[in-house]
């Protein structure tokens, strides 16, 4: 469309004014020097849809906000109108990368408001299916903090090593990536011999496929200089922000809730915390790496100890009775009925149970009002308490970091935005 | 207490790893020895994965001889989750009295968690191990009688499995 006539004579007009009085215009920069960059949601570096808007003095990292919410599914509210063992497929979406351990902790919140325990057999599998996702959740950050800095070749062994797990959890639960395998009272289904066995084999080949991996980085001039020294947080600050997981670890301060407030069978395993000073992400990157070497240990020994039993807890009115029962006896098929259709009821009250996530301390805290559905379901995610210290972390850095930093804090947005 | 082992950080190279062209070639070495371990991918239209037992696929229903083995009680349609399952229910002259006259899967709702067939009481709806569904219609994937019905035979490997494991 053409400029309207009159519009472009007094444009003009202001702008003879102007020369004609040889007048200078200035214009106040709010920013000064500054620079404002959004990056994400839609980065690839950015491990899923977290957006930062970050400001720049020249190169160096002034300022910066994480940005959530992009991939919030509204899952506590969710929760509100879904019976307890309804809400089960909804945790392997939090965070995706270890589903076995949301499943886990929810399992156990659950269990812990209706006061019934998994029977030994299947806290057993338990552990080992949290300790795989554990190991699989930093073999996903030991690629991508490599990928990061601009290593592939780690990000494509460590994903074959992950291949091999997926292979595991199909074995066990049915399905490589969405487990959906804890119940409330126990497991979905019991474990053959043969995935057992693969587990035993699995466990006993990582360290050496993690040797590999550590011999391309851990001497790596670039690798080195990419992360040593880099985002760096010190032990007070995190503990104010509520840094937990591998983050605080490498900070120096040993808090491990498998250690701090056991749960399962994790206080007769014999096992290590890794500690490393510094707080950078050096010092995160080789807590995560030990990390996966402890977990190995731990799945030895349960393998060693496992019980024979049944692996779902006998409560009628409380956990869904087993298959044959209910198809051969007319009690259980009744409960099968108002489980299903009415939810467990457990009594009135609340509680918080968290485990030790790969990524930090995961907590389900429910509010109970003795109805079928939880009156309140909250889910205290370490993806998004971690996300605080992001700004601390990058202050002073540079720009060229910021991608390493997120790399090596290895939040999962499913979980942070819940 | 923690196991405190030593950061290598970069002030701890040595001159040659500082010069870093050797490290390159060591690395080099590494990467270059993996091309003679057996592949660890496959070619997938060729070679096609072969799920385990344990394996849960697409939701299918179990009939015995013709006669499918639901009761059409609604308690799948109850307890899925992605709410894709929607059965009607008829009288028949069998001895099971009920039986569904309309039986549907959205299989594009269907999250394959398998909590249908964990509370069916009459281990009428199990799951297969199909796992490639592609549709060209919102239509085509909603799966009447006729498409999930399965024979007892086809589906034994998952029937014996269930019967061992759950
Ligand atoms: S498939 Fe099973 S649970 Fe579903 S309606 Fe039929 S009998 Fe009931
Ligand atoms: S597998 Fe899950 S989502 Fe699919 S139909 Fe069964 S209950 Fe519904």
């Amino acid at each position: 469309m053409e400029p309207r006539t009159d519009e472009v004579a007094r444009k003009s007009k202001i702008l003879q004014a102007l020369e004609d009085q040889n007048t200078s215009v200035t214009l106040d920069d709010p920013l000064e020097n500054d620079m404002i960059l959004n990056m994400g949601p839609q980065h690839p570096a950015t491990h899923g849809v977290l957006r930062l808007l970050i400001r720049l003095d020249g190169e160096t990292v002034i300022g910066c906000v994480p940005e959530v919410g992009y991939l919030h599914r509204g899952y506590e509210k969710l929760a509100e109108s879904c019976t307890y063992h309804e809400f089960i497929p909804h945790t392997d979406r939090l965070d995706y990368l270890s589903p076995m351990n949301n499943n886990t902790a929810y399992a156990m919140a659950v269990e812990k408001l209706l006061g019934i325990e998994a029977p030994p057999r299947a806290q057993h599998i338990r552990v080992i299916i949290s300790e795989l996702a554990r190991i699989s959740s930093h073999l996903m950050f030991l690629g991508s903090l490599a990928m990061d800095v601009g290593a592939l070749t780690v990000w494509m062994w460590a994903f074959r090593e992950r291949e091999k797990e997926y292979d595991i959890f199909e074995n066990i639960a049915g399905a490589r990536f969405t487990t959906s395998y804890t119940r409330i009272g126990g497991l979905a289904q019991d474990v053959t011999p043969e995935t057992l066995a693969m587990v035993k084999k699995f466990a006993g080949e990582l360290p050496g496929y993690l040797e590999e991996c550590e011999r391309l980085l851990n001497k790596n001039r670039i690798f080195l200089g990419r992360t040593d020294g880099v985002g760096v947080i010190s032990p007070e600050k995190a503990l104010d922000l509520g840094l937990t997981g591998p983050g605080l670890r490498a900070c120096g301060i040993e808090h491990d809730l498998r250690r701090a407030s056991p749960y399962l069978v994790y206080k007769d395993l014999d096992f290590n915390i890794p500690v490393y000073e510094g707080g950078d992400s050096l010092a995160r990157y080789y807590v995560r790496m030990d990390e996966m070497r402890e977990s190995v240990k731990i799945l030895q020994q349960v393998l060693e100890k496992m019980p024979a039993g049944e692996v779902h807890a006998f409560k009628p009115k409380k956990v869904l009775p087993k298959k044959d029962r209910v198809y051969t006896k007319m009690e259980e098929l009744i409960h099968d009925f108002m489980i299903v259709n009415f939810g467990v009821e457990p009594p009135v009250g609340e509680i918080y149970s968290a485990v030790e996530a790969p990524k930090g301390e995961l907590g389900f805290y429910i509010y109970s009002h003795g109805e079928g559905y939880p009156w309140r379901l909250k889910i205290r995610s370490p993806s998004f308490v971690n996300l605080q210290s992001l700004p601390t972390m990058m202050m002073g850095g540079l720009i060229s970091d910021v991608v390493a930093i997120i790399g090596s804090l290895d939040p999962v947005m499913g979980e942070a935005d819940k | 207490m923690g196991s405190n082992g030593k950061i290598i950080r970069k002030k701890d190279l040595n001159i040659w790893q500082k010069a870093y062209l050797t490290e390159i070639f060591k690395g080099l070495r590494l990467t270059i020895s993996q091309i003679f371990k057996p592949k660890f991918t496959y070619l997938y239209p060729e070679v096609r994965f072969k799920p385990q037992p344990s394996f849960r696929g697409r939701p299918v229903l179990v009939h015995e001889n013709g006669t499918e083995r639901c009761v059409a009680c609604g308690l799948c349609s109850r307890v899925c989750p992605a709410l894709a399952i929607e059965v009607q229910a008829s009288e028949t002259e069998l001895e099971k009295e009920r039986y569904p006259i309309k039986f549907e899967i959205n299989m594009v709702r269907c999250i394959f968690c398998g909590f249908c067939e964990e509370v069916c009481p009459e281990e009428a709806i199990i799951m297969s191990n199909e796992y490639e569904l592609v549709f060209t219609s919102q239509e085509e994937a909603i799966f009447g009688k006729e498409r999930l019905l399965k024979s007892t035979e086809e589906m034994k490997d998952r029937l014996e499995f269930l019967r061992a494991h759950r």
